[in-house]
């Protein structure tokens, strides 16, 4: 354990150096979400309540989306995917760790560092700047936990892409598809009760949902009990636990080429 | 050295060669275009969807959004296909490898975007088009010469405001070590460029028109077809504004190119 | 006229103090605190056309500073600077015509690009016509066998291959000055004697000034016959190849790992040595990085097998290594006066 800590720690310096960055990525949300309050202030335009959700309920959807939008986003894509294109996945199949663990943890590093700098400073705008207030429940106090899974999660996604890499050189073609896919299905860009109800039942049932729209409405509304937010982590943790089989496995067969057709 | 028509030559050779040399990764090619196509449309999928639920949007039709849509998606295309290489900047400046930029008897910023061509951003450039033939088509917009003329140099001057913007932003690399915050910001602006920019108002709005004019990548020149009555006199600004910003952006390279010297000594 | 003309040429940059630890790095983003570096401080020196010069000198030298300001990337601080009768910084397009630049470690031709397209777009950008291109591609191919390469992508040659095309690629337009900067670098012998052979024809043939910037002394002892050194922004040495290599072709030196190694231990060295030897043995010795023993022979005066036997039987090494002399040993030797 204390191996992959310390990769966590060692990418977290690295991230501290690029101050510069973070400066311009809370920039770069404060926009979003003013864009993002006029643009739905102009769509409840037209009414009070769209699909059962309020103004304040949508926008705290998006807003808080867009603060935990680059908590979700491993990068562990292009790095391993990289990784491999450059052949340096040699050495880590000699050392003593389990690859799919040292990317996790390696990815937590930036994890970490995007909650302090980036993640918090939004959170904190939202509430001095847009006054938006969140009432206390079980669902906030759940959040964190929800959002562990939802990391984890996104996580398998991106571990897939970049081990697509053993078959493929385009990791750009397929890791845009990837984003696509979950940005649209997952709820982050529009909360899924606005899309039409044959599609919804669709897209409740994929893992999507589980990286964004799962957490965000926890928040969204926070005032319910256990019967509703137990499913919503237990299914959480099925997908957890589904793609990290599936990932594992697909690792073995790829590695599986690696070994025979020396890389 | 140079004149306008042996630079346009040379550059088609260049890139005839380039092309010829990338279509051998066929496979790459095609999952890259596919990608491309899907997030090109991402964004006009969610608008799409969100259609079903209200009838317009700060008054404007589903069709009349798509149109906006489809100008966009073109106008960016050249800034895509084009200008692709610049991405690259901050890694040429901090490894010293842009030197090799400076000693050929040709236009810097020329040689340094001739080098990449981005093939599939065409796929979004067609797309585009067909949308937009398709939107014209729905909303009963006839298309005189004239019309067609004007199409033509609004997207143009669309397009540079665009390649303006983001070869700024990549300029940063000459003066800044952590470059990609800044491009990555620029980057994500351009999402918003087929926003109707009568949703903003104050602080909003003004930057959108006057400071990083995404406005006018697509909504600003559109309304011209759309709603020509409407127009503010700010609309007949578009062309002139591509250049001048173009213009603009010319002089920071200028500026970066001058102060760059290179590593090692 | 000379084809380089320079003149108490200078370039100082303006470097940023900088702070230790955090809060220093901050206060540095506020600070005007910059001192000034003087990369080249007033040099002067000519070269005419068809000469082959070698310009050396350490790392931090002001060597591609000199590079730079010769090829219009950087503008001088003070001093003139004229190739060809223009300032080159000024004349960036226009003095790239006449000019042919290499670099060692990285390519200009095209990368993903069969290696004739490279020559082909080069003849459309430096506009030359179809007779020179066909004469001069002729030449190549006479030379080092160029055709043989023309449909192989830039990215699949040996590094051996790829300086061979950038080289000749430099010639294609008869360019009047070509700056070679380190061309054999990490090649093997074989290639470095063809490479080398290469350049010296092209200088024949075509009697284009070339300048040389290399860390192997045997490119320039085979090639120029004369040599330039440059330290700290100022000229050493401006004059005939011969007679540096006199003085410093024969020295090696002998790099030791020396066990229980103490303050004492170059002391006792050069005792030993005093001893042996008698007092004008000109052997220098210095505690370079990490344990290593810099001994810097002149064979003409020692032998390098008796020394190391020396060494050997006296202290205990446990690593040794022997090296041609290094472009840092030349240049103290000559800046504490070794050229009298």
């Amino acid at each position: 354990m204390k191996r992959y800590l310390a990769l966590t720690r060692g990418n977290f310096q690295v991230w501290l150096a690029y101050r510069f960055g973070f400066f311009f990525t809370i920039i770069g949300n404060v926009i979003y979400l003013g864009v993002a309050y006029y643009l739905w202030s102009s769509i409840y335009q037209h009414a009070n309540v769209i699909h059962g959700m309020t103004f304040n309920e949508t926008f705290i959807y998006i807003a808080l989306g867009s603060a935990i939008f680059i908590l979700l986003k491993t990068y562990a894509d292009w790095i391993i995917g990289n990784e491999i294109r450059e052949g340096i996945i040699a050495v880590y199949l000699t050392k003593p760790l389990d690859f799919q663990l040292y990317a996790l943890f390696s990815s937590l590093g930036g994890i970490l560092m995007n909650l302090a700098a980036i993640s918090i400073p939004t959170i904190l705008i939202l509430t001095l700047v847009f006054k938006i207030q969140v009432t206390m429940g079980l669902g906030l106090i759940l959040f964190p936990f929800s959002l562990m899974l939802a990391f984890l999660i996104s996580f398998c996604f991106d571990y897939f892409v970049g081990l697509s890499a053993f078959y493929t050189e385009s990791i750009w073609g397929i890791s845009i598809t990837k984003e696509i896919i979950i940005t649209v299905f997952s709820g982050a860009l529009l909360p899924l009760q606005f899309f039409p109800d044959a599609v919804q039942k669709i897209l409740l049932a994929l893992p999507f949902q589980a990286i964004y729209h799962t957490p965000l409405m926890m928040v969204t509304r926070p005032n319910q009990g256990w019967e509703t937010f137990g499913p919503m982590l237990a299914v959480q943790a099925f997908w957890v636990l589904a793609l990290f089989i599936l990932t594992r496995l697909f690792y073995n067969q790829a590695i599986k080429i690696l070994r025979i057709s020396g890389g | 050295m140079h004149s306008m028509g042996e630079y346009l030559r040379l550059y088609f050779i260049i890139e005839a060669q380039y092309i010829k040399a990338r279509m051998q990764y066929r496979a790459d090619f095609i999952i890259s275009s596919i990608g491309m196509f899907f997030s090109s449309l991402a964004t006009l999928a969610i608008f799409w969807v969100l259609f079903d639920s209200i009838p317009d949007l700060a008054g404007w039709t589903l069709m009349e959004m798509v149109f906006i849509y489809a100008f966009y998606m073109i106008a960016i295309s050249p800034m895509q296909i084009l200008f692709d290489h610049f991405w690259q900047l901050r890694f040429h400046v901090a490894e010293g490898t842009f030197l090799k930029y400076y000693f050929r008897p040709l236009n810097m910023m020329f040689y340094y975007m001739s080098e990449m061509f981005d093939l599939k951003g065409l796929t979004q450039f067609f797309v585009g088009i067909i949308l937009l033939i398709y939107a014209s088509v729905q909303l009963n917009l006839d298309w005189s010469l004239l019309r067609l003329g004007l199409l033509l140099i609004t997207l143009f001057s669309a397009a540079l405001v665009q390649i303006s913007i983001i070869v700024a932003a990549t300029c940063a690399a000459f003066w800044v070590i952590n470059a990609w915050p800044v491009l990555g910001l620029a980057w994500k602006l351009r999402e918003f460029s087929p926003y109707p920019m009568s949703i903003f108002d104050g602080a909003f709005r003004f930057v959108f028109t006057f400071v990083i004019p995404i406005g006018f990548v697509a909504f600003y020149p559109s309304q011209l077809f759309l709603r020509p009555e409407e127009i503010s006199p700010l609309i007949y600004f578009s062309p002139i504004i591509g250049i001048g910003m173009f213009a603009v952006t010319y002089w920071i390279w200028t500026k970066g190119v001058n102060s760059y010297t290179g590593t090692g000594s | 006229m000379s084809l380089i003309h320079i003149e108490n040429l200078g370039k100082h940059f303006k470097v940023l103090n900088r702070r230790e630890g955090l809060g220093g790095a901050v206060r540095d983003l506020f600070s005007g605190d910059y001192r000034t570096v003087k990369a080249v401080d007033r040099i002067s020196f000519d070269i005419e056309p068809g000469e082959m010069v070698g310009y050396i000198g350490p790392n931090g030298a002001g060597k591609s500073t000199t590079i730079k300001m010769m090829t219009g990337i950087l503008k001088p601080s003070d001093g003139t600077i004229q190739v060809n009768g223009l300032a080159p910084y000024e004349n960036r397009i226009r003095q790239a015509q006449i000019m042919g630049v290499v670099f060692g470690q990285r390519t200009q031709l095209w990368w993903d690009l069969p290696v004739i397209e490279s020559f082909k777009i080069l003849k459309e950008i430096y506009k030359v016509d179809q007779k020179t291109f066909d004469d001069h591609m002729g030449m190549f191919n006479e030379l080092v066998g160029l055709k043989a390469l023309y449909t192989q992508q830039v990215r699949t040659l040996s590094l051996g291959q790829r300086m061979l095309c950038d080289i000749t690629a430099s010639f294609l337009h008869n360019p009047q000055v070509v700056f070679l900067d380190e061309p054999t670098i990490g090649l093997d012998i074989s290639i470095k004697a063809k490479i080398r052979s290469v350049i010296q024809e092209l200088n024949r043939k075509r009697k284009t000034t070339i300048i040389l910037t290399t860390h192997d002394l045997g490119d320039v002892e085979a090639l120029c016959k004369r040599i330039i050194i440059i330290d700290k922004g100022k000229i050493l040495y401006d004059g005939n190849v011969k007679q540096v290599n006199a003085l410093f072709g024969a020295y090696r030196t002998l790099k030791l790992q020396i066990d229980d190694f103490t303050e004492s231990t170059l002391e006792e060295l050069h005792g030993k040595f005093d001893e042996h030897f008698g007092t004008g043995h000109g052997i220098t010795i210095a505690e370079v990085e990490e344990n290593w023993t810099d001994v810097t022979i002149d064979q003409a005066r020692t032998h390098l097998s008796d020394v190391l036997s020396l060494v050997m039987t006296n202290f205990s090494v446990y690593d040794v290594r022997i090296v041609e002399i290094s472009m840092e040993t030349v240049v103290r030797q000559i800046y504490d006066g070794a050229l009298g």
